[in-house]
């Protein structure tokens, strides 16, 4: 093997001393470091005994789960004896049973808000650990210990402590209002639902209506924050949103308008009650839970209807094209920082959940069991663990999916959806009338 | 068709072409006598022998060899190694055609039959100017850009004449042999 | 930067925006400023700026000797250096007048295979997520980490490899680099099979490129362009099939092409031609030749007074280069004809009356490396 020229060095060094000259060897260049060469590892994961960890972590965290559902089931009834007492020690202090109310309703809405609080931190947990396992990676392994359980939290710290930019040209106002507006009202649209029986913050009768109304007025924010941030991105992607958002709302009311029907009621602990019970009862074996999904075609439909439009309203993929970072970089909520940036997260998140809960409510049968010898497990367990699934599915479709372009959304919504919402609706017509 | 079946086809038609006295190694290379014949030769190659796809659009300076003292500066030197005999200004080789000229390069390839020609034209150093094929391949539209930025030959009939690579604040065209550069305000 | 408006389209007193892409941009591959004027959604006018990697490697070349020139063309299209090697070699030893030995030129054909399905790799990956799929960018990279350390157990580097030398490559390969090689083949099929089903064919994919972007045959051969863009429209002009070099006349694969010329054949063609890397590859594996791996070449190479001119079908299409020697140490004249160059000069007029989501699909199609570009 000969070389082409001479080492340029060579003559340097041998005046200078100061490097060692380089042993050329036969053979292969460099010598790998022992590690299992990546096509084992990565054609058959099992291989590796971290993922076996894993999995039997997972399994032992759900067998936990259901430990700690069915004694924490056990303790549920004892629920209605506070409540009682509670009353009772009230009375004798004499207070009027209005304050009672007072302080219960209290204790419900702060439940409310520590679901909405907690609901976020677990949520982006949950999603960087779903995203890094669909990319073969692992996500947050260290921060806290366990997986990085206290990621979130951790980050939540650090967006508190950044400093918080106001745009010189920015109408400053409305710039820190914006998060705001967009979180509060996804806030307060949590009260009518019903976690369980005399679980939910305001049992209203339009519980429906009221909670559309609220989701609303959350794209008044966003809007803001676009106009707000003196920024021709911000702007275009505080448009696009505003656009997206209101266009989807309406085939997302027109799938729910057959759940209507069918319950008969807005309220939503009556439309939940009205998926009680189950088909073949009658018979002595139930075949199938009365869940609204499961009626023919209608309930497919909605409920596939209501998915897609959820998934538009709340931002994600395929639908994320305000904050589609390739192109507009970050779009309404690029010129926001420390709490104002994380306030407009938990909003998403937080709609995201509420979508989640509603799907659970209208399609799903709220707290009811599939299956009638499953009904040991507490309610709340069956609507929590319902409404977990269909968020698991939205960060599922989020890292599948590319992004849908914003003409071809529009066209979507109003040439495919509607149509289908309305001819959903005369659907639920002719299966009421036979 | 072979090369020497071209080749004498298109000196047939052009009689004032010649064969390149040092042609490029293995491709049918063509001299072209003066400016004028460039646009026609180019355009009868394009639309009767089918040369439809222009390859490469480059200039060669003839001068002599490049002199480094215009554009590197010794107080950049390696501190541990020892000064570098200064900026060796290359001697003229012998046996070298130096000459006074530019050359334009042109590569015309065909895709049926595969073949490429290459075309030559000098262009003298003082005031050098050329005729456009912009209109003819819109590929030279950006490669002529390139060879005025690097070289300063101005090409008449281009659309949009003006650097592409340097900044348009540089002051003189680097590729040319004795490019000097003038101070800016980069150098600080 | 001209900021005159362009003329409007409709009768309505609409206003113009004048938008940059880049130079700092998540898509545009490298530091390329596009200067756009939009009317509402539509670009009217797009003024390609480059010259940002700007680093003068044609006149560096003139200072340097040949050996130390293959270094600075590694740095070319960093995506795909061992074609630039090649090409500079190529050209380099037609200047001499040697031919590598056979065991040489194989490797070389082994070597520039695996960057093209190194090079394709980046494309699939980054072209996902200007589409907006991040997922396939992982998958892609996963392989691409096999392929670069193929490299390094060969050259010792992962992105800029200075192995192919004049008169045949640095160092040889064994059997335990051959053996894993084929691993690595063997792993790579049903890969392609899976990007297939997750990218390629997924509906939402093929509506934001099918039908965008879409270039004619002649309107190709016009602006010079090469490699997948080219073929994509029509043309099958393949330099591995036109004039081969390094024994590709003894390889089977197939030149691939398609009709329509929009963005989803060029990215299509692109993920075929892995394919058919993998063939080749298979083909040289099976046939290893034995015997030396560099020719006799003079210690300091003194080419006689001369021009050459090799050209190679690298990944991102035609790339040639063109030697002038005077008969000293270093070239007196090293022109690289940059395909991404020439497929970057497009631009200005195939954004003219798209949106902008299709402008970014169209760019990332291209697959432009802008080392290449600005050399």
């Amino acid at each position: 093997m000969s070389e082409t020229e001479k080492t340029p060095s060579s003559s340097a060094a041998k005046s200078a001393a100061l490097l060692p000259e380089p042993v050329f060897t036969e053979g292969p260049w460099v010598l790998l470091p022992h590690r299992a060469w990546p096509t084992e590892m990565w054609a058959s994961p099992w291989k590796l005994p971290r993922y076996r960890r894993g999995a039997m972590m997972l399994a032992g965290l759900l067998l936990l789960g259901t430990g700690a559902a069915l004694l924490i089931g056990e303790i549920a009834p004892w629920a209605d004896m506070l409540h009682a007492r509670l009353m009772l020690a009230m009375a004798t202090f004499g207070l009027p049973p209005p304050a009672v109310m007072c302080v219960w309703g209290a204790l419900q809405i702060a439940l409310l808000i520590g679901i909405f609080i907690l609901a976020p931190v677990v949520i982006v947990w949950w999603e960087r650990k779903i995203s890094a396992h669909i990319q073969s990676r692992f996500g947050p392994m260290r921060t806290g210990g366990f997986h990085g359980w206290l990621q979130t939290a951790a980050d939540g710290l650090k967006l508190l402590l950044k400093e918080n930019i106001t745009p010189q040209h920015a109408d400053s106002w409305v710039h820190r209002l914006a998060p705001a507006v967009a979180l509060v009202p996804a806030l307060v649209a949590f009260a009518p639902v019903s976690f369980g029986q005399e679980l939910s913050a305001a049992d209203i009768d339009i519980g429906t209506l009221y909670i559309f109304a609220m989701t609303g007025v959350s794209v008044l924010g966003i809007m803001m924050a676009g106009w707000a941030s003196a920024n021709k991105y911000s702007l275009l992607g505080g448009l696009r949103s505003a656009a997206q958002l209101v266009s989807y709302e309406l085939p997302r009311t027109f799938a729910v308008v057959p759940v209507l029907m069918f319950a008969g009621s807005l309220n939503l602990s009556q439309i939940v009650a009205a998926q009680q019970g189950y088909w073949g009862e009658g018979y002595g074996f139930a075949l199938l839970p009365r869940w609204f999904i499961f009626y023919p075609v209608v309930g497919q439909l909605s409920f596939i209807i209501f998915l897609i439009a959820s998934i538009a309203e709340t931002n994600r993929t395929p639908f994320d094209i305000p904050e589609a970072e390739s192109e507009l970089v970050s779009g309404f909520h690029t010129e926001y920082s420390g709490i104002k940036f994380s306030l407009f997260f938990m909003a998403e998140y937080g709609a995201m959940l509420l979508s989640c809960l509603l799907m659970a409510s209208f399609f799903l049968g709220g707290g009811s069991a599939p299956l009638p010898f499953l009904r040991f497990i507490p309610s709340w367990a069956w609507f929590l663990s319902k409404a977990v699934v269909l968020v698991f599915c939205f960060l599922w479709f989020r890292w599948t999916f590319p992004r849908m372009r914003v003409d071809r959304l529009m066209d979507f919504c109003w040439k495919f959806l509607l149509p289908w919402s309305f001819a959903n609706i005369a659907f639920a017509g002719l299966y009421l009338l036979l | 068709m072979t090369n020497e079946r071209v080749t004498a086809q298109i000196l047939a038609q052009f009689p004032q072409l010649e064969k390149d006295p040092s042609p490029v190694k293995d491709y049918p290379t063509l001299r072209l006598p003066d400016a004028a014949s460039l646009l026609p030769v180019i355009s009868h190659l394009k639309d009767s022998l089918g040369f439809s796809y222009l390859d490469m659009v480059t200039a060669v300076d003839w001068k002599g060899p490049v002199d480094p003292a215009g554009y590197v500066r010794e107080e950049r030197a390696h501190p541990f190694q020892a000064k570098p005999a200064a900026a060796a200004a290359a001697k003229p080789l012998p046996g070298a055609p130096y000459r006074d000229a530019f050359t334009l390069v042109y590569a015309l390839s065909r895709f049926a039959n595969p073949l490429k020609i290459f075309l030559k034209l000098d262009v003298p150093r003082e005031q050098p100017r050329a005729a456009s094929l912009a209109r003819i391949f819109r590929t030279a539209d950006w490669q002529e850009r390139e060879v005025f930025d690097l070289f300063g030959i101005f090409f008449d009939g281009h659309p949009d004449l003006r650097r592409i690579l340097t900044l348009e604040s540089l002051q003189g065209h680097p590729l040319r042999k004795d490019y000097a550069h003038a101070e800016d305000r980069f150098d600080r | 930067m001209n900021t005159a408006p362009a003329p409007s389209r409709s009768e309505l007193k609409t206003d113009q925006l004048f938008v940059n892409l880049g130079p700092q941009h998540p898509s545009t591959h490298g530091v390329l400023r596009v200067g756009l004027t939009i009317e509402g959604e539509i670009i009217v006018k797009a003024e390609p700026d480059i010259g940002y990697l700007h680093r003068g490697i044609e006149k560096l070349c003139e200072t340097r000797s040949y050996g130390q020139c293959i270094v600075l063309s590694d740095r070319l299209d960093y995506c795909s250096a061992m074609t630039n090697n090649l090409a500079f070699c190529l050209a380099a030893e037609k200047l001499l007048g040697v031919h590598a030995p056979q065991r040489a030129d194989a490797l070389r054909v082994a070597m520039c295979e695996l960057q093209r399905i190194a090079s394709h790799l980046i494309l699939l990956g980054t072209y996902g997520i200007d589409i907006g799929a991040f997922t396939p960018f992982l998958y892609a990279f996963r392989e691409r980490e096999m392929v670069m350390d193929l490299f390094e157990m060969v050259s010792g580097a992962r992105l800029t490899y200075n192995y192919i030398r004049i008169g045949g490559v640095r160092a040889d390969v064994d059997a335990q680099w051959v053996a894993r090689t084929r691993e690595f083949l063997e792993y790579f099929k049903p890969r392609l099979d899976e990007y297939d089903t997750l990218l390629s064919y997924n509906p939402i994919f093929i509506d934001r490129t099918r039908g965008v972007g879409v270039i004619s045959a002649e309107k190709a051969a016009d602006y010079g362009l090469s490699g997948p863009n080219l073929r994509a429209s029509g043309p099958a002009y393949d330099a591995r099939r036109a004039e081969p070099h390094c024994g590709y006349e003894k390889y089977p694969f197939d030149v691939i092409t398609a009709e329509s010329g929009d963005c989803w054949d060029r990215y299509h063609c692109r993920v075929r031609e892995m394919r058919q890397s993998v063939r080749i590859l298979e083909a040289v594996l099976d046939g290893l030749p034995g015997g030396e791996i560099l020719a006799k070449v003079p210690k300091i190479v003194k080419p006689a007074p001369g021009e050459s001119y090799a050209h190679v079908e690298g990944a991102r299409g035609d790339l040639g280069v063109y030697l002038v020697s005077d008969g000293g140490p270093n070239p007196f004249r090293a022109h690289v004809r940059a395909p991404s160059f020439l497929n970057l000069s497009i631009l200005q007029e195939i954004f003219l009356g798209q949106r902008m989501a299709d402008a970014i699909a169209i760019l990332g199609s291209l697959d432009i490396v802008l080392g290449e570009v600005d050399r």
